[in-house]
Protein backbone atom coordinates (compact mmCIF):
# COMPACT_ATOMS: atom_id res chain seq x y z
CA UNK A 1 0.00 0.00 0.00
CA UNK A 2 2.83 2.31 0.87
CA UNK A 3 4.78 1.58 -2.01
CA UNK A 4 1.53 2.07 -4.36
CA UNK A 5 1.58 5.59 -2.67
CA UNK A 6 5.42 5.90 -3.50
CA UNK A 7 4.97 5.21 -7.40
CA UNK A 8 1.80 6.82 -7.80
CA UNK A 9 3.43 10.32 -6.46
CA UNK A 10 6.40 9.42 -8.28
CA UNK A 11 4.56 9.47 -11.69
CA UNK A 12 2.44 12.37 -10.43
CA UNK A 13 5.88 14.45 -9.84
CA UNK A 14 7.18 13.01 -13.18
CA UNK A 15 3.82 14.18 -15.17
CA UNK A 16 4.82 17.69 -13.83
CA UNK A 17 8.24 17.41 -14.17
CA UNK A 18 8.30 16.09 -17.62
CA UNK A 19 6.37 19.00 -19.70
CA UNK A 20 8.43 21.67 -17.71
CA UNK A 21 11.47 19.71 -18.71
CA UNK A 22 10.40 19.58 -22.73
CA UNK A 23 9.39 23.26 -22.75
CA UNK A 24 12.81 24.64 -21.22
CA UNK A 25 14.68 22.43 -24.08
CA UNK A 26 12.56 24.11 -26.46
CA UNK A 27 12.84 27.33 -25.50
CA UNK A 28 16.98 26.99 -25.22
CA UNK A 29 16.89 25.29 -28.59
CA UNK A 30 15.15 28.52 -29.76
CA UNK A 31 17.78 31.14 -28.56
CA UNK A 32 20.74 29.26 -29.85
CA UNK A 33 20.70 31.27 -33.05
CA UNK A 34 19.93 30.66 -36.61
CA UNK A 35 17.90 28.10 -38.30
CA UNK A 36 18.24 27.28 -42.34
CA UNK A 37 17.09 30.84 -44.29
CA UNK A 38 17.00 33.35 -41.74
CA UNK A 39 19.35 36.23 -42.39
CA UNK A 40 22.57 36.58 -40.78
CA UNK A 41 23.92 39.32 -38.86
CA UNK A 42 27.05 41.64 -40.59
CA UNK A 43 29.97 42.75 -37.57
CA UNK A 44 32.62 44.61 -37.39
CA UNK A 45 35.16 42.88 -35.78
CA UNK A 46 38.96 43.40 -35.28
CA UNK A 47 41.43 41.38 -37.97
CA UNK A 48 44.69 39.98 -36.59
CA UNK A 49 45.86 42.70 -39.53
CA UNK A 50 44.57 45.40 -37.12
CA UNK A 51 41.83 46.41 -39.66
CA UNK A 52 38.48 45.80 -39.27
CA UNK A 53 36.77 43.60 -41.31
CA UNK A 54 32.52 43.64 -41.97
CA UNK A 55 30.74 41.22 -44.48
CA UNK A 56 29.33 44.38 -46.39
CA UNK A 57 33.17 45.38 -47.52
CA UNK A 58 33.06 42.64 -49.61
CA UNK A 59 31.08 44.38 -52.37
CA UNK A 60 31.75 41.58 -54.95
CA UNK A 61 31.08 38.35 -53.07
CA UNK A 62 28.35 35.70 -53.63
CA UNK A 63 28.48 34.66 -50.09
CA UNK A 64 30.38 33.66 -47.16
CA UNK A 65 32.26 30.91 -45.20
CA UNK A 66 31.95 32.23 -41.59
CA UNK A 67 34.26 29.27 -39.59
CA UNK A 68 33.72 29.59 -35.85
CA UNK A 69 37.60 28.58 -34.66
CA UNK A 70 40.19 29.68 -32.27
CA UNK A 71 43.94 28.63 -31.53
CA UNK A 72 43.36 26.41 -28.58
CA UNK A 73 40.92 23.53 -29.65
CA UNK A 74 42.31 20.41 -31.30
CA UNK A 75 39.36 19.79 -33.38
CA UNK A 76 40.07 23.42 -34.67
CA UNK A 77 43.78 22.55 -35.01
CA UNK A 78 43.09 19.61 -36.99
CA UNK A 79 40.87 21.70 -39.28
CA UNK A 80 43.48 24.42 -40.09
CA UNK A 81 44.94 23.78 -43.50
CA UNK A 82 41.53 22.56 -45.08
CA UNK A 83 40.15 26.12 -44.33
CA UNK A 84 42.86 27.60 -45.97
CA UNK A 85 42.38 25.15 -48.84
CA UNK A 86 39.03 26.03 -48.38
CA UNK A 87 39.42 29.99 -49.06
CA UNK A 88 42.08 28.62 -51.85
CA UNK A 89 38.83 26.87 -54.13
CA UNK A 90 36.13 29.36 -53.14
CA UNK A 91 37.38 33.08 -52.77
CA UNK A 92 37.85 33.30 -56.59
CA UNK A 93 34.33 31.85 -56.57
CA UNK A 94 32.91 34.38 -54.72
CA UNK A 95 32.67 32.52 -50.97
CA UNK A 96 35.46 33.83 -48.97
CA UNK A 97 36.03 32.43 -45.39
CA UNK A 98 36.17 34.50 -42.64
CA UNK A 99 37.80 32.99 -39.22
CA UNK A 100 36.14 34.36 -36.52
CA UNK A 101 37.35 33.36 -32.83
CA UNK A 102 34.51 33.41 -30.18
CA UNK A 103 36.62 32.46 -26.85
CA UNK A 104 36.76 34.96 -24.31
CA UNK A 105 40.45 35.27 -24.16
CA UNK A 106 40.62 35.44 -20.15
CA UNK A 107 39.05 32.37 -20.04
CA UNK A 108 41.41 30.66 -22.54
CA UNK A 109 44.75 32.44 -23.05
CA UNK A 110 45.66 31.28 -25.83
CA UNK A 111 42.62 32.31 -28.04
CA UNK A 112 43.75 35.93 -27.28
CA UNK A 113 44.02 38.55 -30.15
CA UNK A 114 48.34 38.23 -30.19
CA UNK A 115 47.84 34.56 -29.87
CA UNK A 116 45.67 34.65 -32.94
CA UNK A 117 47.99 36.66 -34.86
CA UNK A 118 50.21 34.63 -34.02
CA UNK A 119 48.37 31.66 -35.55
CA UNK A 120 47.62 33.61 -38.62
CA UNK A 121 51.25 34.11 -38.91
CA UNK A 122 52.42 30.77 -38.53
CA UNK A 123 49.94 29.31 -40.66
CA UNK A 124 50.09 31.57 -43.45
CA UNK A 125 45.91 32.23 -42.95
CA UNK A 126 44.99 33.92 -46.42
CA UNK A 127 41.79 35.03 -44.81
CA UNK A 128 40.33 37.11 -42.35
CA UNK A 129 40.98 35.86 -38.74
CA UNK A 130 38.92 38.08 -36.22
CA UNK A 131 38.10 37.98 -33.05
CA UNK A 132 34.78 38.50 -31.65
CA UNK A 133 35.20 41.20 -28.92
CA UNK A 134 32.97 41.21 -25.98
CA UNK A 135 31.49 38.03 -27.51
CA UNK A 136 28.67 39.53 -29.14
CA UNK A 137 28.47 38.42 -32.79
CA UNK A 138 28.92 34.16 -32.03
CA UNK A 139 25.40 33.76 -29.87
CA UNK A 140 23.56 35.82 -32.66
CA UNK A 141 24.53 33.09 -34.82
CA UNK A 142 24.07 30.43 -32.46
CA UNK A 143 27.66 29.33 -32.43
CA UNK A 144 27.96 26.48 -30.09
CA UNK A 145 31.60 24.75 -30.80
CA UNK A 146 34.61 25.13 -32.67
CA UNK A 147 34.93 24.58 -35.02
CA UNK A 148 31.44 26.05 -36.08
CA UNK A 149 30.39 26.70 -39.81
CA UNK A 150 28.08 29.18 -41.40
CA UNK A 151 27.68 29.34 -45.31
CA UNK A 152 25.69 32.51 -46.28
CA UNK A 153 24.54 33.19 -49.16
CA UNK A 154 23.71 37.18 -50.19
CA UNK A 155 20.61 37.43 -51.58
CA UNK A 156 18.78 40.84 -51.94
CA UNK A 157 21.12 42.32 -49.98
CA UNK A 158 20.90 40.47 -47.35
CA UNK A 159 23.38 37.64 -45.66
CA UNK A 160 21.24 34.76 -46.08
CA UNK A 161 22.08 31.38 -43.87
CA UNK A 162 22.64 28.60 -45.99
CA UNK A 163 24.33 25.63 -44.18
CA UNK A 164 25.10 25.12 -40.46
CA UNK A 165 27.58 22.58 -39.06
CA UNK A 166 30.75 20.31 -39.95
CA UNK A 167 33.54 20.88 -42.39
CA UNK A 168 33.37 17.66 -43.10
CA UNK A 169 32.49 14.06 -41.90
CA UNK A 170 36.31 13.08 -40.44
CA UNK A 171 38.34 15.42 -37.88
CA UNK A 172 40.96 13.28 -37.07
CA UNK A 173 42.06 12.10 -40.59
CA UNK A 174 41.47 14.45 -43.66
CA UNK A 175 42.00 11.44 -46.24
CA UNK A 176 39.51 9.17 -44.87
CA UNK A 177 36.63 11.92 -45.40
CA UNK A 178 33.58 10.86 -47.18
CA UNK A 179 31.45 13.86 -47.04
CA UNK A 180 32.85 17.30 -47.78
CA UNK A 181 29.76 19.30 -46.37
CA UNK A 182 30.93 22.46 -46.88
CA UNK A 183 32.42 22.01 -49.91
CA UNK A 184 29.13 20.22 -51.63
CA UNK A 185 26.95 23.23 -49.94
CA UNK A 186 28.77 26.10 -51.62
CA UNK A 187 29.16 23.76 -55.11
CA UNK A 188 25.20 23.48 -54.63
CA UNK A 189 25.06 27.13 -54.18
CA UNK A 190 27.31 27.92 -56.88
CA UNK A 191 25.25 26.12 -59.04
CA UNK A 192 22.12 28.08 -57.81
CA UNK A 193 20.71 24.53 -56.36
CA UNK A 194 19.27 24.26 -52.73
CA UNK A 195 21.56 22.93 -50.51
CA UNK A 196 21.01 19.61 -49.63
CA UNK A 197 22.26 18.56 -46.56
CA UNK A 198 22.32 21.78 -44.78
CA UNK A 199 22.65 21.03 -41.02
CA UNK A 200 25.10 18.52 -39.72
CA UNK A 201 26.88 17.92 -36.42
CA UNK A 202 30.72 17.04 -35.30
CA UNK A 203 31.86 17.18 -31.68
CA UNK A 204 33.79 20.65 -31.23
CA UNK A 205 35.01 22.44 -27.97
CA UNK A 206 32.20 24.27 -26.45
CA UNK A 207 33.22 28.17 -26.49
CA UNK A 208 34.26 29.52 -23.86
CA UNK A 209 32.49 32.57 -22.10
CA UNK A 210 32.67 33.62 -18.84
CA UNK A 211 29.44 32.51 -16.47
CA UNK A 212 26.97 35.31 -15.42
CA UNK B 1 83.01 -16.49 10.96
CA UNK B 2 81.94 -12.74 9.52
CA UNK B 3 80.20 -14.30 6.13
CA UNK B 4 78.96 -17.05 7.67
CA UNK B 5 76.91 -15.16 10.45
CA UNK B 6 76.17 -12.82 7.21
CA UNK B 7 75.04 -16.14 5.30
CA UNK B 8 72.27 -16.56 8.32
CA UNK B 9 71.08 -13.61 8.70
CA UNK B 10 70.18 -13.47 4.95
CA UNK B 11 68.23 -16.55 4.94
CA UNK B 12 66.48 -15.26 8.28
CA UNK B 13 65.68 -11.96 6.23
CA UNK B 14 64.59 -14.09 2.94
CA UNK B 15 62.49 -16.25 5.21
CA UNK B 16 60.71 -13.34 7.31
CA UNK B 17 60.32 -11.68 3.29
CA UNK B 18 58.87 -14.89 1.98
CA UNK B 19 56.54 -15.10 4.99
CA UNK B 20 55.14 -11.58 4.34
CA UNK B 21 54.64 -12.12 1.04
CA UNK B 22 52.90 -15.24 1.60
CA UNK B 23 50.55 -13.67 3.98
CA UNK B 24 49.81 -10.56 1.76
CA UNK B 25 49.13 -13.52 -0.66
CA UNK B 26 46.74 -15.31 1.52
CA UNK B 27 44.62 -12.30 2.86
CA UNK B 28 44.84 -10.65 -1.08
CA UNK B 29 43.18 -14.08 -1.90
CA UNK B 30 40.53 -13.43 0.62
CA UNK B 31 40.13 -10.15 -0.14
CA UNK B 32 39.16 -10.74 -3.57
CA UNK B 33 37.07 -13.72 -3.37
CA UNK B 34 34.70 -11.46 -1.13
CA UNK B 35 34.50 -9.16 -3.88
CA UNK B 36 33.52 -11.14 -5.84
CA UNK B 37 31.07 -12.90 -3.52
CA UNK B 38 29.28 -9.16 -2.68
CA UNK B 39 27.16 -7.66 -4.79
CA UNK B 40 28.96 -4.06 -4.28
CA UNK B 41 32.41 -3.68 -4.53
CA UNK B 42 35.28 -2.06 -2.88
CA UNK B 43 36.22 0.27 -5.66
CA UNK B 44 39.88 -0.17 -4.68
CA UNK B 45 39.91 -3.99 -6.18
CA UNK B 46 37.47 -3.70 -9.07
CA UNK B 47 39.07 -3.66 -12.64
CA UNK B 48 37.46 -0.79 -14.78
CA UNK B 49 36.74 -1.42 -18.32
CA UNK B 50 38.33 0.44 -20.99
CA UNK B 51 36.83 -0.14 -24.13
CA UNK B 52 37.15 1.23 -27.63
CA UNK B 53 33.79 1.32 -29.08
CA UNK B 54 31.60 2.41 -32.34
CA UNK B 55 27.97 4.16 -31.56
CA UNK B 56 26.68 0.81 -31.78
CA UNK B 57 28.55 -0.70 -29.40
CA UNK B 58 28.01 2.01 -26.91
CA UNK B 59 24.31 2.01 -27.44
CA UNK B 60 24.46 -1.61 -26.51
CA UNK B 61 26.25 -0.72 -22.96
CA UNK B 62 24.00 2.41 -22.21
CA UNK B 63 20.37 1.07 -22.88
CA UNK B 64 20.65 -2.16 -21.08
CA UNK B 65 16.96 -3.02 -19.34
CA UNK B 66 18.85 -3.65 -16.16
CA UNK B 67 16.57 -0.76 -13.79
CA UNK B 68 20.02 1.09 -13.54
CA UNK B 69 20.01 4.28 -13.72
CA UNK B 70 22.75 5.08 -16.29
CA UNK B 71 24.68 8.48 -15.82
CA UNK B 72 27.18 9.34 -18.77
CA UNK B 73 28.93 11.82 -19.33
CA UNK B 74 30.77 12.99 -23.13
CA UNK B 75 34.33 14.13 -21.95
CA UNK B 76 37.84 14.19 -23.53
CA UNK B 77 41.19 15.29 -22.05
CA UNK B 78 41.72 18.12 -24.20
CA UNK B 79 38.28 19.55 -23.46
CA UNK B 80 39.05 22.14 -20.31
CA UNK B 81 35.26 22.27 -18.86
CA UNK B 82 35.68 18.49 -19.14
CA UNK B 83 38.11 18.22 -17.20
CA UNK B 84 36.75 20.75 -14.75
CA UNK B 85 33.79 18.84 -14.18
CA UNK B 86 35.62 15.14 -13.60
CA UNK B 87 36.26 15.48 -10.17
CA UNK B 88 32.27 16.40 -9.47
CA UNK B 89 31.45 13.13 -11.01
CA UNK B 90 34.04 11.06 -9.61
CA UNK B 91 32.89 12.73 -5.98
CA UNK B 92 29.56 12.00 -6.92
CA UNK B 93 30.02 8.53 -8.37
CA UNK B 94 31.66 7.39 -4.78
CA UNK B 95 28.38 8.57 -2.84
CA UNK B 96 26.47 5.97 -5.07
CA UNK B 97 28.79 3.90 -6.68
CA UNK B 98 27.21 1.02 -4.03
CA UNK B 99 23.51 1.45 -5.27
CA UNK B 100 23.22 -1.48 -7.19
CA UNK B 101 20.57 0.77 -9.54
CA UNK B 102 23.73 2.75 -10.08
CA UNK B 103 25.96 3.15 -12.96
CA UNK B 104 27.74 5.97 -14.11
CA UNK B 105 29.82 5.74 -17.04
CA UNK B 106 32.22 7.78 -18.62
CA UNK B 107 32.55 8.19 -23.03
CA UNK B 108 35.73 9.50 -23.90
CA UNK B 109 35.98 11.61 -26.89
CA UNK B 110 39.22 11.47 -27.41
CA UNK B 111 41.32 10.46 -30.81
CA UNK B 112 41.34 6.59 -30.34
CA UNK B 113 44.86 6.67 -31.52
CA UNK B 114 46.17 8.11 -28.63
CA UNK B 115 44.45 5.12 -26.03
CA UNK B 116 48.10 4.69 -24.28
CA UNK B 117 49.83 7.67 -25.31
CA UNK B 118 47.12 10.18 -23.77
CA UNK B 119 44.03 8.16 -22.04
CA UNK B 120 45.52 5.72 -20.21
CA UNK B 121 48.03 7.71 -18.57
CA UNK B 122 45.10 10.43 -18.06
CA UNK B 123 43.32 7.88 -16.48
CA UNK B 124 45.58 6.57 -14.14
CA UNK B 125 46.91 10.12 -13.42
CA UNK B 126 43.57 11.37 -11.83
CA UNK B 127 42.39 8.02 -10.41
CA UNK B 128 39.61 7.58 -12.47
CA UNK B 129 37.58 4.65 -11.23
CA UNK B 130 34.77 4.06 -13.79
CA UNK B 131 34.46 2.20 -16.69
CA UNK B 132 35.59 4.56 -19.52
CA UNK B 133 34.21 4.17 -23.21
CA UNK B 134 36.72 5.64 -26.17
CA UNK B 135 33.77 6.69 -29.29
CA UNK B 136 35.79 5.87 -31.88
CA UNK B 137 32.96 6.87 -34.63
CA UNK B 138 34.56 10.08 -35.83
CA UNK B 139 32.82 9.25 -39.40
CA UNK B 140 29.26 8.74 -38.06
CA UNK B 141 29.19 11.73 -35.74
CA UNK B 142 26.35 13.48 -37.95
CA UNK B 143 23.99 10.21 -37.37
CA UNK B 144 25.20 9.89 -33.68
CA UNK B 145 24.51 13.42 -31.81
CA UNK B 146 20.94 14.09 -33.00
CA UNK B 147 20.50 10.10 -32.00
CA UNK B 148 21.69 10.83 -28.59
CA UNK B 149 19.77 13.82 -28.26
CA UNK B 150 18.21 16.30 -30.92
CA UNK B 151 19.57 19.41 -29.38
CA UNK B 152 22.89 18.42 -28.70
CA UNK B 153 25.58 20.66 -30.76
CA UNK B 154 27.99 18.60 -30.68
CA UNK B 155 29.96 20.49 -27.74
CA UNK B 156 31.44 18.50 -24.82
CA UNK B 157 31.06 18.09 -22.40
CA UNK B 158 27.61 16.56 -22.22
CA UNK B 159 25.72 14.12 -19.79
CA UNK B 160 22.82 11.98 -20.85
CA UNK B 161 21.15 9.64 -18.06
CA UNK B 162 19.43 6.82 -19.13
CA UNK B 163 17.17 3.57 -17.51
CA UNK B 164 15.90 0.60 -19.24
CA UNK B 165 16.88 2.19 -22.80
CA UNK B 166 14.92 4.95 -22.41
CA UNK B 167 16.45 8.64 -22.07
CA UNK B 168 15.72 10.51 -19.05
CA UNK B 169 17.85 13.48 -19.25
CA UNK B 170 20.04 15.47 -21.59
CA UNK B 171 22.27 18.26 -20.34
CA UNK B 172 24.70 19.95 -22.68
CA UNK B 173 27.23 22.01 -20.36
CA UNK B 174 29.24 21.44 -17.17
CA UNK B 175 27.80 20.55 -13.82
CA UNK B 176 28.62 21.54 -10.39
CA UNK B 177 27.92 18.74 -7.64
CA UNK B 178 24.63 20.06 -6.56
CA UNK B 179 23.32 20.07 -9.84
CA UNK B 180 24.73 16.76 -10.89
CA UNK B 181 22.96 15.06 -7.50
CA UNK B 182 19.95 16.64 -7.79
CA UNK B 183 19.50 15.22 -11.35
CA UNK B 184 20.77 11.85 -10.44
CA UNK B 185 17.80 12.20 -7.10
CA UNK B 186 14.98 12.75 -9.81
CA UNK B 187 15.31 9.36 -11.42
CA UNK B 188 17.14 7.26 -8.64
Amino acid sequence: MKRTGIIVSALVLLMFLMPASGQQLKKTSEQKGYKIGDVATDFRLKNVDNKMVSLSDFKSAKGFIVVFTCNHCPYAKAYQDRVIALNEKYASQGYPVIAINPNDPKLEPIDSFEGMQQRAKEKGFTFPYLLDDGQKIYPQYGASHTPHVFVLKKENGKNIVRYMGAIDDNYANPNDVSHKYVEAAVDQLLAGQPVALSSTKAIGCGIKTAKN
Amino acid sequence: MQSELSGVSKIKIYMKNLFVLLLSMVSFSALSQETSKSTTRPASHHKYTLKVVNFDQLQAVLKKNDNKLYVVNFWATWCKPCVAELPVFMEVNNLYQFNPQFKMILVNMDDAMEIDSRIKPFIAKNKIQMDVYILDDNKRMNEWIPAVDQNWSGAIPATVIYRNGKKLSFKESEMNKKELVQLIKNYL
